[in-house]
Order: structure tokens, then C-alpha cells, then sequence
């Protein structure tokens, strides 16, 4: 895939990108004018939200390449041969994450709109520091805003997170629908 | 947004890449900037080099005298860099105040001097720390004082097609801060921000720089408050007298983030705060050991 990278060229304004979402590779049709943020809602994935477009709200975080990273300012033909992981990739309504369910349980989700990430942005912090200190979670979704609740259930659901995953607690596991 | 984009691997490569038609090409490393810019209309480049993938701008490394800082390197890599923590404190101080964090996993230190914005954090904090910039154009390379690198607002010493390639920033004992005054306490825009460095002999100032942001139209070496410190006892006095000075070096302007004079008052605010932190931070460390 190296090789490839080393010219991509716009057969009129489109550009053909390869990447792996969620652990599964697609191949793309992209608009040279277009950014990973509209592709990835154009083909489904529609957990990632457009908030701002101006790289100010979080709403768009995903984990590309294994860090946070918005996609409103990623231009989609250079997510070429990266990987990312949307909210869709980190668990379901049967089997959710620990973070997904502690999210619901301590009633951090209102509209719900600020919420998938949140939730990736969260996932990195206890991935890279599974006990983190509540100002270390505030600093970390700093740049996730929220309308709705106020910035503490949130911080709260991480918290009991970050405990469950510790101590191996999974609520939901296999739980039919 | 570009038609052509052009990914090159090493340097070697970029310099051999075709001149682009009729216009100089654009570099695209974390795109925080140029992407929302040419999103805003402000960038009508037909080609864009991609430098993500360039390996000689990417790692922190060290020399006998110097710290080398790839252009590439992230903001996130700077906050995890040993190398940043044990020499460059007024930089690591200025990290949690740059953007947010997933921002910072996408911002290069390279891009945050070339898009010169008079608020840019990390690089007012590298002008504290007295950087050099590398420069390179077609394999031709110049080094200049990172604080002469800035012409304006927005613009640079580059020239056309010309590339940041690293930071050389000199290795020596000295104690260092950033304060940044915005709109809330993280993740906002500066009003007015400033950098010290301080080299320190017991309780006098053996020498300082001074740099401030937002409150120039390019990151503003004090050098006259840096002169007044020299040799001088480190004390609240002497501090309240440095945040005096300090107000007649800047030169703000009345913006959508603040006002002029505001911005001048809290020039010397800021100032007087950051030296008395080091202060205390100096009796700590004393007390401790």
C-alpha cells in the first residue's frame, strides 16, 4: 500500500482510497473537495456526527490510526490505507463496551448527539491510563462539548468505566435485545 | 481543495517531485489549518504535497548541545518526549493550553509556525526557548532564529515551496513557564499569552527571554523586560517592575477576542504570575531538597 501513497491523482475531482473501518477494509469513492467526516456518513457509518465542521466540537472524534483525531478536518482522500474505529466498532445493543453501558447507567446521555465522542475520546484515555483522576477526565474530553447535561454525568459514566474494566464487571454480556 | 495530491516518502523524493503549474504547491501535514482554511475558501492550491509520511521530519532527538525537533512531530508526541520534560519546560508547559487533545493528536509543531497566527502556543513557548528553525529548499538547507521567522500575521521568511524541516532548540539549565489567558480555562483562542524562560544562578536571573502571543502581530521577544531581569534578584518586586515593563513592549490590537487595552493590562498580569511561579516553584523545590 506504501507504493500506492506515493500519488494519488483525482480522475475527475474523484479519488479511490482503501482504508479499514472497524477492522474491516472498504474501498472508497471520494471527492478531492471531500472530508472523511461526509464519506464515512455517506456510507452508513452515521454515528459520526457533523456538529461544527470547524474541528471545535468532538462530535466527529474517531480513533484514526489509534489516536482521536475529528474527521470534519481530515481530507478524505489522505485516510487512504489508515484505520479507523467509529462508536459502530466498539460494541452493540447486545454486547455493549463497559464505557457504552456505564454512559446509560450514570444518565450521561440526553440527546445523545456529543455522545459517540465522547465515548472513542474515553476509550483512548482509559486504554493509555485505566485510572485516570477526574481532572485527568476533564482535561481529556475537553475538547468534546456537550448542549445537554453539563459535563458531569459524563466524567461520572467514565469513572465507573474505568472501575468495571478494572475489576473484569461486564452487565450486559450477551443480553438479548 | 487540490486535484493533485502528491505523497513522498523521504525527503530526497519531495525534491525530486515536477514544480507545480502555476502556483507553488501546499504542505499537508496535520491539516488542522490548511484544511479548514481552503474549507473556508482561503487556499486555492491545484496541488498538494502530502508530508505526513517524510521519516527525516518526524522524532525528538538529541544532540550534545541541542534537542532536534522534527516539523512533523505532533503535539501529542511533545507532551510524551522525556527529552521535552527534562529541557524545555516553558514548551511543556505550553502543551495543555495547545487546542484539545485530539487536536493535538493531528497538529505538527512545524504547521503551528508555519501558519505564523500571532496566538500560536507552541511556538511562542519555542521562542522562549531560544529554537532555531530548520529550513530546507530542494535539498539547500538555511537555519534561522525562530523569532525572525515571522514577517506578520499569517506570513513567514519562507520561500516559495521551501519546507520546515526541524526545530534546534539549545540544551541548558533554566526553569520555564506558560501562561495563556483565553476565552475559558482549555481549548480556547489566547487574549494574551506569554512564555519565560529563566536561567537561575542561586536567586539571581543569569539571563531571560521573554515571549509573548496575541499581543503582536508576530510572537513578541521582550527583549527589554528580558534585559531588566538580567542580573537582577528573581523576587515579587522585581517581578511587579518586570510586569510593568512588559506593557510598554506589547503592541495589541481591539479584535473579536479581546480589546487592546485589556490586552496590554493583562500583559503585565501574566507575566508578573509567571515569574512568581517560578518563584515558588524555586522555594518548593528548595524546601524539597
Amino acid at each position: 500500500m506504501k507504493k500506492e501513497n506515493a500519488r494519488l491523482k483525482a480522475v475527475n475531482g474523484i479519488f479511490e482510497i482503501c482504508l479499514g473501518i472497524n477492522g474491516v477494509k472498504k474501498s472508497f469513492s471520494v471527492k478531492n473537495t471531500e472530508f472523511l467526516l461526509d464519506a464515512l456518513r455517506r456510507h452508513g457509518y452515521k454515528s459520526v456526527k457533523k456538529g461544527c465542521d470547524t474541528g471545535d466540537c468532538g462530535s466527529c472524534t474517531v480513533i484514526f490510526n489509534g489516536k482521536p483525531a475529528l474527521a470534519c478536518l481530515i481530507p478524505a482522500f489522505t485516510a487512504h490505507g489508515s484505520e479507523i474505529t467509529t462508536i459502530e466498532g466498539l460494541g452493540t445493543v447486545q454486547n455493549p463496551h463497559p464505557l457504552q453501558e456505564a454512559f446509560v447507567e450514570a444518565g450521561a446521555v440526553q440527546c445523545g448527539f456529543c455522545i459517540p465522542g465522547m465515548i472513542l475520546s474515553s476509550k483512548h484515555l482509559l486504554d493509555a491510563n485505566p485510572e485516570p483522576s477526574e481532572e485527568e477526565i476533564r482535561k481529556y474530553l475537553d475538547g468534546n462539548l456537550c448542549r445537554c447535561t453539563g459535563y458531569v454525568k459524563q466524567i461520572q459514566a467514565v469513572r465507573m468505566a474505568a472501575k468495571r474494566i478494572k475489576n473484569g464487571e461486564k452487565r450486559f454480556r450477551g443480553k438479548a435485545s | 481543495m487540490p486535484e493533485l495530491i502528491l505523497k513522498p516518502g523521504t525527503l530526497k523524493e519531495l525534491w525530486l517531485l515536477p514544480p507545480a503549474p502555476g502556483g507553488s504547491r501546499k504542505y499537508l501535514a496535520g491539516g488542522t489549518d490548511l484544511v479548514s482554511g481552503s474549507n473556508a475558501g482561503m487556499d486555492a492550491s491545484q496541488v498538494w504535497v502530502d508530508i505526513s509520511d517524510i521519516k527525516e521530519l518526524k522524532g525528538i532527538r538529541e544532540t550534545k548541545n541541542s534537542l532536534i525537533i522534527g516539523s512533523g512531530v505532533k503535539i501529542s508526541e511533545l507532551s510524551g518526549s522525556g527529552l521535552i520534560s527534562r529541557w524545555l519546560p516553558a514548551l511543556r508547559s505550553a502543551i495543555p493550553h495547545f487546542a484539545s487533545p485530539s487536536l493535538r493528536n493531528m497538529a505538527t509543531i512545524g504547521g503551528n509556525a508555519a501558519t505564523a497566527s500571532p496566538c500560536a502556543d507552541g511556538v511562542c513557548a519555542l521562542c522562549a526557548e531560544r529554537a532555531d528553525v530548520w529550513l530546507e529548499l530542494g535539498g539547500k538547507k538555511r537555519k534561522i532564529a525562530l523569532q525572525n521567522f515571522f514577517s506578520g500575521p499569517k506570513k513567514t521568511v519562507l520561500r516559495r515551496d521551501e519546507l520546515i524541516t526541524a526545530f534546534e532548540v539549545p540544551k541548558w539549565k533554566h526553569a520555564g513557564v506558560y501562561l495563556k489567558l483565553g476565552p475559558r480555562a482549555y481549548f480556547g483562542i489566547a487574549k494574551a499569552s506569554v512564555a519565560v524562560a529563566l536561567e537561575l544562578d542561586g536567586e539571581k536571573v543569569r539571563s531571560a527571554s521573554i515571549t509573548l502571543a496575541s499581543v503582536s502581530p508576530v510572537p513578541l521577544m521582550a527583549v527589554k523586560t528580558a534585559n531588566y531581569l538580567k542580573g537582577r534578584v528573581l523576587n515579587y518586586d522585581n517581578a511587579r517592575t518586570a510586569a510593568a515593563l512588559v506593557k510598554t513592549e506589547v503592541s495589541p490590537i481591539t479584535d473579536a477576542r479581546s480589546e487592546a487595552a485589556y490586552r496590554r493590562e493583562m500583559s503585565g498580569v501574566l507575566l508578573e504570575r509567571a515569574l512568581n511561579s517560578v518563584i515558588l516553584t524555586g522555594r518548593m523545590s528548595q524546601v524539597a531538597g
